[in-house]
């Protein structure tokens, strides 16, 4: 168990001033690229992590979390104000914001999304920071084959939970791990798949791999459709002068306590499993509090139950998603991939092992995250006005910026222009994978996953002396194993219902 | 045509996870006795994975159309544009041609107006310049 000083210890760290500058600039920055349609928290992430590298890891990661965060709140603006999410968590929360927006209360629905994230993204943190701890001393208890079962379990569910084919899943994640073979092989350390080069030694880079994928690959989609189009600016009055509709009362915010504590809870629930991300999250919460509600009929015409709902379930996906990372290693979406990287690129190791060797590390990023939340709520507060004249920036100046922090991050991230090479590579294939439907989630989260995967492959066959059958004497295994078959038969099932459907 | 794009990516995936069976994976990865797992098993299984599922996909593919031909080329123009700027930046450096390509993908995508070309082709290098050289004491590539 993770001793009391060392918890304060890592709070103290925190709350340093230097510590929070850099949650501040994350969380600014976040808000920023969220209020961008078409850029996203994740994006900017992915362009972020290289320019961390210089700094140290408790910064470095708080700054991404930040970026996160910042980002969700920030997505909201363009979904209310122009119904046009900034992220697809957002999507959710345009059906009552643009219609709110509409009547001539912008602010107010910006507003009321803005307490809304906060309000799941803080209960997430504190369910976070309350069972992470207990989880990793469970999940200290696991050996290789346990992880080995964990991962092909995570892999089932990843490969049926996104996208439409459970298939198509399976080729991403065989995909991912594929490309992760590229480099030593974990065991004898030989060189293997690098065709004479010899850069590719330690492996394909991280951060030309992620940034290719997310970044670039998204850029080149968005540029192909804008294409010839100059973007016409965006025109929302924001005073109507009214000043009740330029704010969010107590007894407004006080009438959608339970719709927040369910969001909340959604959200927190389903960011702990891997796959099923915020955008599920919102559109479940949103269902719910329209199902519940005495006024079913107001939704979708600017309920601020609804924007309640959506927006404080998506923001409390960001803290739980960071469960599985933190106890297990695993993460469940592609913004926890990026902290993930990011670890690794700091030189640690995300799992049950991080409580005991950096917990000081661990009890930081919380404190850093609950200081986020504050601070969030106040740049929020005071960039409001100014997030909604960035969602009127052209796409121009956005892209060819984006790309050239995509270059200069990825050659300093990789020490060249051959670096940034594999980056456009690997957008051209992740253009091409998305475009013809496969899951760039389940790819990343593979490649990140593939070496730890085979290694622990190797382990287990070292423990078992190659006899498979003495997994059956691990019923963790064994219940795992038999819970990958049902998910994956579940899935398969109810690919083949959809597709009938569609057909 | 419902399901052609299933197809298409599903004999792609099937000749992929062939060819690195049969070819790649025997050529370029060494091997090695002992050991619990040698390094080109791994590989191997999940070629098998790849072309095993690329055949299902060819046989029973979803409803996923193939991409817009045009979109796929304006994609492949601008996929050109950045490996001819990555190719001039490897031998004149960033500072030069940076401002031409952020001149070229703003004209590209359809920018016009001059204040916001001025900012694109002038402003954001010389920021990038001053995050990467000045604060952050680093090469440009």
């Amino acid at each position: 168990m993770v001793e009391l000083d060392t918890i304060l210890a890592g709070f103290a760290d925190a709350f340093t001033l230097y510590n929070l500058s850099f949650v501040l600039f994350g969380v600014v920055l976040g808000q920023f690229v969220g209020a961008v349609p078409g850029i996203g928290p994740i994006m900017a992430m992915a362009i972020a992590i290289p320019f961390t590298f210089g700094l140290d890891t408790l910064p470095a990661i708080a700054f991404l979390v930040g970026v996160n965060k910042g980002g969700l709140v920030g997505g909201a603006v363009p979904a209310i104000l122009m119904n046009t999410p900034g992220t697809p968590d957002a999507a959710a929360t345009a059906l009552d914001g643009y219609p709110l927006a509409k009547q001539g209360k912008p602010l107010k629905a910006t507003k009321m999304a803005l307490f809304s994230s906060i309000t799941g993204d803080t209960v997430s943190d504190i369910v976070l920071i309350t069972v992470s701890a207990p989880l990793a001393i469970l999940a200290l208890k696991m050996g290789p084959i346990e992880i080995v079962a964990l991962m092909i379990f995570a892999f089932s569910v990843l490969a049926g939970l996104i996208g439409n084919s459970l298939i198509k899943g399976i080729i991403a994640a065989a995909l991912g791990l594929l490309v992760a073979c590229v480099g030593q092989d974990p065991e004898h350390f030989t060189p293997r798949l690098i065709f004479g080069h010899w850069d590719l030694f330690n492996g394909l880079p991280l951060p030309s791999v992620a940034i290719g994928m997310l970044a670039i690959s998204e850029m080149l989609r968005r540029m192909s459709m804008a294409h010839g189009n100059k973007v016409s600016s965006a025109i929302i009055n924001l005073d109507t002068g009214n000043p009740n509709d330029q704010r969010v009362t107590w007894s407004e915010y006080w009438s959608c306590r339970f719709t927040l504590i369910r969001g909340a809870t959604i959200g927190t629930i389903l960011g702990a499993l891997p796959g099923i991300g915020s955008t599920a999250a919102a559109f479940m919460s949103y269902a719910m509090a329209k199902g519940t509600s005495k006024e079913p009929a107001s939704f979708g015409k600017g309920n601020i139950q609804g924007i309640a709902a959506s927006e404080s379930a998506n923001s409390a996906v960001v803290g739980a998603n960071l469960i599985p990372l933190l106890t297990l290693g695993i993460p469940g979406s592609v913004g926890a991939a990026l902290i993930i990287s990011a670890f690794m690129i700091h030189g640690l190791q995300p799992g049950p092992l991080l409580f005991t060797n950096q917990g000081q590390l661990v009890y930081g990023l919380f404190g850093a995250m609950l200081m986020a939340n504050f601070i969030n709520l106040w740049v929020g507060q005071i960039g409001l006005r100014f997030w909604v004249k960035v969602v009127s920036a052209p796409e121009s100046i956005i892209f060819s910026s984006a790309i050239l922090l995509c270059i200069v991050g990825v050659s300093m991230a990789t020490s060249g222009i051959f670096g940034v090479a594999i980056m456009l590579i690997f957008a051209a294939i992740g253009y091409v994978m998305s475009s013809f439907g496969y899951s760039l989630v389940i790819f990343i989260i593979a490649f990140f996953l593939g070496p730890r995967f085979e290694k622990s492959i190797s382990q287990s066959l070292a423990l078992t002396n190659g006899d498979l059958a003495q997994i059956l004497k691990s019923p963790v295994a064994v219940a795992l194993l038999i819970l990958s078959v049902i998910s994956f038969v579940w899935f398969m099932r109810k690919n083949n219902q959809v597709n009938k459907a569609d057909a | 045509m419902a399901g052609i794009g299933d197809r298409i990516s599903g004999t792609f995936f099937l000749v992929l996870g062939l060819t690195m069976y049969l070819f790649v994976n025997p050529n370029y990865i060494e091997s090695v006795n002992g050991g619990n797992i040698s390094p080109n098993t791994f590989p191997n299984i999940l070629s098998i994975i790849i072309a095993v599922c690329g055949t299902m996909l060819l046989f029973k593919p979803t409803t996923q159309q193939a991409p817009d031909l045009r979109s796929v080329a304006i994609t492949s123009m601008y996929v050109l544009l950045l490996v001819v700027g990555l190719y001039a930046m490897s031998k004149f450096g960033f500072e030069y041609v940076a401002p031409v390509l952020a001149f070229v993908i703003m004209i590209a995508i359809g920018e016009r107006r001059l204040h916001w070309l001025l900012l694109g082709i002038v402003g954001m290098p010389v920021l990038i310049w001053l995050l990467v050289t000045i604060v952050l004491g680093r090469a440009l590539p």
